[in-house]
């Protein structure tokens, strides 16, 4: 018995000491972003919540972040609007209909798992300017096209594995009433896969929020997201871990609330590609 | 039709997608109306199309066109263009050839191993030990899971940023140096052909492993160790709805037989999690090759060339300097690395086309 409470103990002691680990460098972020960059260098870990100050949030969001906040959520939201869109179109038919080429054209569409991007990046800027994507406002539609292509994989993965849980006996019970196909999917499937649709949405959001290389290589200064605006505050030579910290925890907040906010259905999007296969 | 009979149908979605299928295609099925409304291949293509045209023009068309350029010589700024002559410059195999010969190749090619063995092995590593830890600890299982999984949300980049701070040299900002300097543990460490220096300097000369023929760059190891930080939760995510599916008299029947803590781990955990070990080994190796973000925000591949890796080498070749008529070679580098991955990320990817049984 004591034996027991002995390993219980050491179990739950290791468990507390990873976890603190494991938040250390959250933690430091975090603390450098709200104390003065004179206690940062004296040792965040000496500050006191007397210093506690937001004056880094506002010279980070002051001294150019806020240009990019807008392009990252029009990029995201409107990545994650398509790729629902066209993702729940074309999953219903892999998971529902019967047509030629279909094991062809899901097994391309899966590709986009496993090759890297930069398969694709190289032509891409010339191909986008002869689209006239490549200009003003096209680029946000450019972009958002192009995340759409390469998480076209994820998004028919996902949604084809939640359509087809879908009863079949619902969906004969909605054609017997003359539903067409887009009637099935609009009134039977997508309110009964929603929980689905929810998981797709949340990491198809954060996938493209922290997208970096995409955004840094199709994309003028002007229509950035948020990613790259961090990295461009990241300099070695430039000291001013206060305006970078700050920048961070303000990339990192809204996948985190999202996160937090709807975590049943980011685990159980993430479970439905890791268990099964 | 009949072949479709004889065959699980192959692109219609993992998981319990079979069984409920087996039903309504079962030969003794009603042919007529029920057929026709389940089939029905226009609708299919209707309904496939619009994806599949934003696939074309911004997947499938890009990826040719690197295939087709990585054999001419061309820059981005007089970019090469399939539709007009007068931008070819037939260049051949030269960009292979020029690519295959580069030490800047080989040297990224190095790093990229180094990441393809070190971070899968971390990531399983930790994510195991810890989901097995967590599922043993049952009460504040919640709260410990959420500590691990949090960090995949946030951006590599964002990653790389706040691991920088750890790494900091000056030992009045960075955690690590901090600690080893309390412990009067900054020096160097010699061990057999590692070579560590303890120094403080963690992205930029932390050491060399000497492997004989090779020194390989101890900078990678920190990049590494950041950005499977950032990954485990994945892992812990995985194993975690692995083990919610051990049956407990497994372990309970196990334990009358008399197996302590760790042979119950060796003999029932992990042969019962084979399966999602393989496949966060499997992502964790597709991870480990596209890698971009977080090294060219934590040490931009250097100092020098010491932790560039095959992701950022075409980035680098063809962005970098848009003057320089690298885009070709540049596009040679990335469909080297794409061979490699598909090779990689082949079985994976046909294990993740839906079967009858799935697991």
């Amino acid at each position: 018995m004591r034996r027991n409470r002995l390993t219980v103990t050491a179990l739950y002691g290791s468990l507390t000491a990873a976890s603190l680990v494991w938040m250390v460098p959250m933690v430091t972020a975090l603390a450098i972003s709200v104390l003065p960059i004179g206690q940062t260098r004296n040792g965040w870990w000496h500050g006191g919540l007397s210093q506690l100050t937001f004056a880094n949030y506002r010279d980070a969001w002051s001294q150019g972040l806020a240009s990019y906040v807008v392009p990252s959520f029009v990029i995201t939201l409107g990545s994650v609007a398509v790729s629902l869109l066209l993702g729940a179109l074309a999953s219903y038919a892999f998971a529902r209909l019967e047509f030629r080429f279909k094991r062809l054209t899901y097994f391309l569409l899966l590709t986009t798992m496993i090759v890297p991007v930069q398969i694709i990046l190289i032509p891409l800027l010339p191909w986008l300017r002869l689209l006239g994507l490549a200009q003003g406002n096209a680029q946000y539609l450019g972009i958002i096209l192009v995340h759409t292509a390469f998480g076209a994989g994820w998004a028919v993965f996902m949604m084809s594995a939640f359509f087809a849980d879908v009863p079949e006996e619902l969906l004969e019970a909605a054609r017997l009433d003359g539903a067409s196909h887009l009637g099935q999917l609009r009134y039977v499937v997508l309110p009964l896969a929603l929980p689905g649709l929810v998981s797709f949405a949340i990491i198809d959001f954060v996938f493209v929020w922290n997208d970096l290389l995409l955004g840094l290589t199709l994309l003028d200064r002007d229509h950035q997201p948020l990613t790259v605006g961090l990295a461009n505050l990241q300099s070695p030579h430039l000291a001013q871990e206060n305006l970078v910290s700050a920048g961070s925890i303000m990339v990192v907040l809204p996948p985190l609330l999202l996160f937090i906010a709807l975590n049943r259905f980011y685990v159980r999007g993430l479970f439905a590609g890791g268990v099964k296969g | 039709m009949t072949t479709s009979l004889n065959k699980p149908p192959l692109a219609s979605g993992p998981g319990s997608f079979g069984d409920r299928r087996g039903g309504g295609r079962t030969p003794t099925a009603p042919g007529g109306t029920r057929r026709a409304g389940k089939r029905g291949g226009r609708t299919g293509y209707a309904f496939v199309t619009p994806l599949m045209a934003v696939f074309a023009l911004f997947y499938l068309w890009p990826v040719v066109q690197s295939v087709l350029s990585s054999f001419f010589t061309w820059g981005l700024l007089r970019p090469w263009n399939l539709f007009d002559r007068s931008t070819w410059q037939f260049a051949g195999l030269a960009n292979y050839r020029r690519t295959l010969s580069d030490p800047d190749f080989w040297h990224a090619g190095a790093n990229s191993l180094l990441w393809l063995v070190l971070f899968p092995l971390l990531v399983v590593g930790i994510s195991l030990v810890m989901a097995v830890a967590i599922w043993h600890a049952r009460r504040w299982s919640v709260v410990f899971r959420t500590v691990f999984v949090l960090p995949m949300t946030i951006s590599l980049a964002a990653a790389g940023v706040i691991w920088s701070f750890v790494y900091n040299p000056d030992a009045h900002i960075g955690v690590l140096n901090a600690v080893l300097k309390a412990l009067h543990m900054q020096g160097t460490l010699d061990v057999g052909p590692l070579h560590l220096k303890t120094t403080g300097q963690w992205l930029a000369d932390p050491g060399t492993l000497n492997l004989g023929f090779y020194d390989l760059r101890l900078v990678n190891v920190f990049v590494i160790i950041a950005a499977a930080w950032a990954f485990a939760g994945y892992g812990v995510i995985t194993f975690s709805a692995g083990l919610a599916s051990l049956p407990q008299e497994l372990v309970d029947s196990a334990r009358v037989d008399g197996c302590g803590p760790l042979q119950v781990v060796r003999h029932v955990i992990v042969p019962h999690l084979r399966q999602p070990m393989r496949i966060v080994f499997v992502v964790s190796v597709i991870f480990a090759l596209r890698t971009f973000d977080i090294v060219y925000v934590m040490t931009s591949g250097g100092p020098g060339t010491d932790s560039t890796v095959l992701g950022l080498l075409p980035w680098q070749e063809a962005f970098a300097f848009l003057t320089s008529p690298q885009a070709g070679q540049a596009a040679a580098v990335a469909v080297l690395m794409s061979a490699v991955l598909i090779l990689l990320g082949f079985p994976y990817l046909k294990s993740m086309l839906p079967r009858k049984e799935s697991r």
